[in-house]
């Protein structure tokens, strides 16, 4: 919200400079984003007027004047064409500097000295919209009646400075200059001044003219005025400087009235033509379905019945709150006017200009919400200056169609105490009483109950907490600054601790990180086609994934439903930056929803994955790594052949926890799927369900005594069918050793033609041990002859002969 | 014969000390002390000495024979040591080869801060929790005092799922989840993402926030600023200083935001901090007790408080991060920097 200084000093009586002004209103709550200076460029520029004009003795393009700039004369050389004798014009002496960025010093033109330059209204930075003249090409000439010698700033009525102020939702009531002009009265201690709302009519009745009848629920309150002969002019140079400084491009007189109440009461107004108003009738309805409206910034809509219109006894004349149709404007052949001065239900407003894309001043005002009070004063206001502009006849009274109560203020019965509480400090009661008032919040102290008479337009304020946020703000933050004490002095103790989840992922995050891998954070939101990248079925479950309804891009617009697209992207992106020996993880969601449409929350459920691509990294140093995250939890798993689409089905496996459940993978990465991320290496990708593991209980460790008799070794080879694998081969050793078996490695692996088509030889060494006795060679033979004839009996494995 | 045995003394030990390496030490110990070395003989010859010379001679050669032996082993000594002094010599290594066996990673600097942080918050008695992303209307907007078309809806742009299900703006979200699982007195503090749609240099899609939240009886603004120094101290550091400005949040009432000493600049004064020497920390107020008795928690007897940084500024920040697009990228040169 744009605010200006000077419209300010209407209501307060201000002296302070308006740096002091910002940092008040900043420190109060409304933080001033940038202070604008309307004359920054304006210094050393006076109004003078030409009293000779003499040509250049050199230069025939060139003149010398002489020039009036009040306490003495001045001589400038111009080239331009528009200047003579007794026109009155913008001088630029030495040390201005324009807003076009000329700097002014005195200069030489071939022997004939000039103190400075004549300005265009460009140079100083206004158009015709702004002061008439100002657009042409050449100087700026003056009205006669400028006196020489005055700042052209305070002479154009540019000596304004301009607060960007962010107000804040809660405060609706701030987005207007008298709003804000309260809150300075509380923060300087001063008194407000009310608005000149006086008038005069010229008899007659207003339901003469027009008659207004509300058919929506969307507009609690409805007033028109009427005002007839009206003058179409400029509005005169103090009023349009007033919007030229918040930044609303003066029209005419009848227009600038409905802007001018818009940012000074915060009441949006609209004028219509009274002759196109079909039946002299005004109908607040909402639209029909097939209806459409052509409107002020050259686009028609089509409308439907969400769409609140203001309607003429056939056509829809305005869209609600938002933007005034062409066919009902003011224009310059306008005579009659009907002035509206509404309020919308925010809501509609909103949605509205939600709908059409379409978002002005009017409707931002309106979202915010306006009181309902509100246009009682504000159509006065205007009506004032209508007259004040004496630019129509008014005719008596205003149509006001209301179907809310007015409000009247509330009156609250605070507790002091309870204030003091909650900001945790005793603040004196005369202090904050002073507080109070100051804000317009009518408030006397008995006891411990303060009463407050809440004034209407600050229906935010409801409670102890309102009251002493109120309070605090305008008493100023900075008393915490030294503020002493113990924090939490008479409340209770809470012990804190770590959701279990966190704390299991720290640790395996840690032993990655020991084991040289870099943590990743990825977008939990990918593209569609993620999935087919990563070759799932046409059934899989992922495939159900949520879309966003209203996506920042495709590559953003789905919420994954599988973690290893974005470590895969990630190599990707390292790959192609000329980064190696890549070692990744990712902690993060997968949101699977439990139905589609989604109709309550999806499943989010939490991974860890971990990618590698490196040059010799392959399935079992993989392995030893989930090995190593697993071991010290509780998780009894084994692993089988994984279903996973993305990886090798050769070279992966599934975890699978007790229960059945899947609780992670981990293998090469499917030659498909790598060529889909332009990888041109092996990727060994893993994940684990971070969930499932933390609920898991501790590990419990019951340790035992460590045998006195020795350990006895064997080492056994045997040649066995490719497709037996290892996990068969151990398990059977392990049965066949019964009572004394110990330990069981396999230590080699060997291929060969010699060993026959399709086979290998397995060497494992086998540790025996008997918790009674020392083995003897005679016992651990007899069982080497059992393991020799289970392995030949379950898996035709013959001891290979060297 | 007592000249021999003293002849046989100062050839010995004049031999012993000009020998230099150990196989010439053997010789000379087998020359005399051999089977048929010099000085056995002479203890062999014992028997011809006269009786009455015998136990003087006697004694004197074993005190010789002694004196050889331990010359002998205290050269031998020497010399094994010089040996290996000589073999370190020639195994020395240039030490400034590269080291070996895996390097270590790193973390990412969000989860370190996360880390850090969520270490204060518990030494202070804080639960972490965490909860849902996707989430409802009702406990990302509609429970904090946000009713639908409120215009504080603008404040932040959602990806909505469909009218009634989003992708959280806040992790404000947690405080209700809180209050309506937790009785109170409680402290939780939840580390997560959230969503907003607006992407530019300056924001991502998708950033990291934390929400904490204390209820208990006779909690007050105070106790808040009091825990926040504290917090903004173990941050960064003894000297920081904070600014409180007056703002609003719908859940919040009063509502604050804190600003602390610019850890770019230092308070110096920067372009990242317009100059102030402050930055924005946190967003913080007294929770409003409508929000209180909306999740079912007696406003007349509890109060608390709640407050929620963005943490990926301060990460930012405090690591002198260039560009907020490198925290997402995961670009192994710039990872590699945070070890």
């Amino acid at each position: 919200m744009k605010i200006s200084y000077n419209w300010l000093k209407d209501f307060v009586d201000l002296d302070v400079s308006a740096e002091d002004v910002a940092e008040r209103l900043t420190v109060s709550g409304f933080e001033v984003e940038d202070v604008i200076y309307l004359n920054k460029h304006l210094h050393d520029v006076y109004v003078g007027k030409i009293k000779k004009i003499e040509k250049h003795p050199e230069a025939d393009r060139l003149v010398v004047c002489k020039v009036d700039v009040g306490n003495r004369d001045v001589q400038i050389v111009t080239s331009a064409t528009n200047v003579f004798e007794g026109a009155v014009v913008p001088v630029s002496l030495e040390g201005a500097d324009l807003a076009n960025g000329v700097q002014i010093k005195p200069s030489n033109f071939r022997g004939v000295k000039s103190d400075g330059m004549f300005c265009s209204g460009e140079e100083l930075g206004i158009d015709d919209n702004y002061f008439e003249g100002a657009s042409v090409n050449g100087i700026l000439i003056l009205p006669n009646d400028f006196v020489a010698g005055q700042k052209i700033e305070d002479a154009l009525l540019l000596n304004d400075v301009v607060f960007d102020i962010n107000v804040t939702p809660n405060r609706p009531d701030c987005n207007s200059i008298v709003g804000i002009a309260h809150e300075i009265c509380a923060m300087f201690g001063k008194t407000f001044k009310d608005c000149d709302i006086s008038y005069k009519t010229v008899g007659e009745n207003v339901k003469d003219y027009v008659s207004v009848s509300v058919e929506t629920a969307n507009c609690p309150r409805y007033s028109a005025a009427y005002v007839k002969n009206i003058k179409l002019e400029r509005s005169p140079l103090w009023l349009r400087s007033r919007l030229f400084a918040v930044g609303i491009k003066p029209i005419n007189n009848m227009v600038d009235i409905t802007n001018y109440i818009l940012i000074e009461q915060g009441q949006p107004m609209h004028a219509f033509d009274y002759k196109y108003l079909d039946g002299y009738k005004i109908v607040v309805r909402q639209a029909g379905n097939n209806e459409e409206i052509a409107v002020l910034n050259g686009n028609t809509y089509k409308l439907d019945d969400s769409v609140m219109v203001i309607a003429d006894a056939k056509k829809p004349v305005v869209v609600a709150g938002v933007i005034g149709g062409t066919n009902s404007c003011i224009s310059d052949d306008t005579v009659d006017s009907v002035f509206e001065c509404a309020v919308f239900d925010l809501k509609s407003v909103r949605l509205t200009a939600k709908k059409l894309g379409l978002r002005t001043d009017s409707s931002a005002r309106y979202e915010k919400g306006v009181n309902i009070n509100s246009p009682t004063l504000a159509m006065k206001r205007a009506l004032h200056l209508v007259s004040e502009l004496n630019c129509g006849q008014i005719v008596d009274g205003v149509i006001d169609v209301c179907s809310e109560e007015l409000e009247k203020g509330e009156v609250l019965n605070i507790s002091y105490s309870k204030v003091c509480k909650i900001l945790g400090l005793e603040i004196p009661k005369e202090k904050v009483l002073q507080i109070l008032n100051g804000l317009g919040i009518v408030s006397s102290l008995n006891g411990d109950v303060i009463k407050c008479v809440v004034p209407f337009i600050r229906d935010d304020i409801k409670n102890e907490n309102d009251i002493a946020e109120e309070v605090i703000r305008i008493y100023g933050y900075d008393v915490y600054n030294n503020v002493e004490g113990t924090m939490f002095e008479n409340s209770s103790i809470t012990i804190g601790q770590f959701e279990p989840r966190l704390v299991l992922e720290n640790y395996l995050k840690n032993i990655l990180v020991n084991n040289g891998f870099y943590e990743t954070l990825n977008y939990s939101l990918y593209t569609a086609s993620a999935c087919d990248k990563l070759l799932l079925d046409e059934n899989d479950e992922r495939r159900n994934f949520i879309r966003i309804a209203n996506p920042l891009s495709e590559d953003l617009s789905t919420v994954r439903t599988v973690m290893a697209h974005a470590l895969l992207l990630d190599i990707s992106y390292n790959l192609s930056v000329g980064n190696k020996e890549l070692r990744f993880f990712e902690a993060g969601r997968v949101y699977q929803p439990k139905s589609l449409p989604l109709t309550e929350l999806p499943v989010e459920n939490n991974r860890l994955s971990i990618a590698v691509c490196e040059n010799g990294y392959d399935f079992f140093q993989l392995k030893g790594l989930i090995e190593n995250l697993l071991v010290s939890t509780s998780l009894k798993y084994k692993i089988e052949r994984s279903k996973q689409p993305y990886l090798h089905s050769g070279v992966s496996a599934d975890i699978i926890a007790e229960d059945g459940k899947v609780i992670g993978w981990f293998g090469k990465v499917h030659k498909t799927v790598l060529k889909n991320y332009d990888i041109n290496q092996d990727v060994f990708y893993a994940e684990l369900d971070t969930d499932y593991l933390s609920q898991l209980q501790d590990k419990k460790y019951a340790t035992k005594e460590i045998s006195k008799y020795p350990v006895v070794e064997r080492d056994i080879a045997v040649v066995v069918d490719e497709k037996i694998t290892n996990g068969e081969l151990m398990s059977a050793i392990k049965s066949a050793c019964g009572k004394i078996f110990f330990d069981v490695n396999l230590f080699d692996v060997y291929r060969h033609s010699s060993l026959g088509e399709n086979k290998k030889s397995m060497a494992y060494k086998i540790l025996f041990m008997s918790e009674e006795k020392t083995l003897t060679s005679e016992e651990i033979n007899q069982v080497m002859n059992k393991v020799l004839k289970g392995l030949d009996f379950r898996y035709r494995a013959k001891l290979r002969q060297m | 014969m007592k000249e021999k045995l003293k002849q046989i003394e100062q050839n010995v030990l004049s031999e012993i000390q000009i020998v230099e390496d150990l196989k010439k030490l053997d010789e000379i110990r087998v020359k005399y002390l051999g089977k048929t070395g010099e000085l056995t003989q002479i203890l062999r010859g014992m028997k011809d000495v006269p009786a009455e010379d015998r136990r003087e001679v006697g004694s004197l050669a074993n005190i010789v024979r002694e004196q050889i032996e331990k010359a002998i082993s205290e050269k031998l000594c020497d010399l094994e040591n010089a040996k290996l002094l000589a073999d370190m010599e020639k195994e020395k290594i240039d030490i400034t080869e590269p080291s070996k066996g895996i390097k270590k990673g790193a973390l990412h600097p969000l989860t370190r801060f996360n880390n850090k942080f969520m270490d204060i918050c518990v030494e202070m008695g804080f639960t972490v929790i965490q909860g849902p992303e996707v989430e409802t209307d009702y406990y990302n907007f509609e429970a904090l005092n946000v009713p639908k078309n409120h215009p504080a809806r603008d404040m932040q742009d959602t990806f909505f799922i469909t009218d009634n299900i989003l992708l959280r703006s806040q992790t404000s979200n947690m405080q209700v989840r809180a209050m309506e699982k937790m009785k109170p007195p409680f402290k939780i503090v939840c580390p997560g993402r959230v969503y907003r749609n607006d992407s530019d240099s300056s924001h991502s899609p998708i950033f990291n926030q934390f929400e904490a939240l204390v209820i208990d009886e006779n909690i007050g603004l105070k106790d808040l600023m009091l825990m926040i120094k504290e917090i903004l101290r173990r941050l960064f550091g003894e000297d920081v200083k904070m600014r409180v400005r007056p703002s609003y949040f719908p859940f919040t009432e009063p509502s604050i935001e804190i600003d602390a000493t610019c850890q770019m600049c230092q308070g110096k004064g920067c372009s990242l901090c317009k100059g102030s020497g402050f930055s924005e920390v946190f967003g913080a107020g007294v929770v409003n007790p409508k929000v209180l008795e909306m999740s079912g928690i007696d406003s007349k007897k509890y109060s608390g408080f709640a407050f929620g940084p963005g943490i990926d500024r301060s990460v930012m920040v405090t690591n002198k991060i260039p560009n907020i697009k490198y925290l997402f990228r995961n670009d192994l040169r710039f990872l590699k920097q945070m070890r």
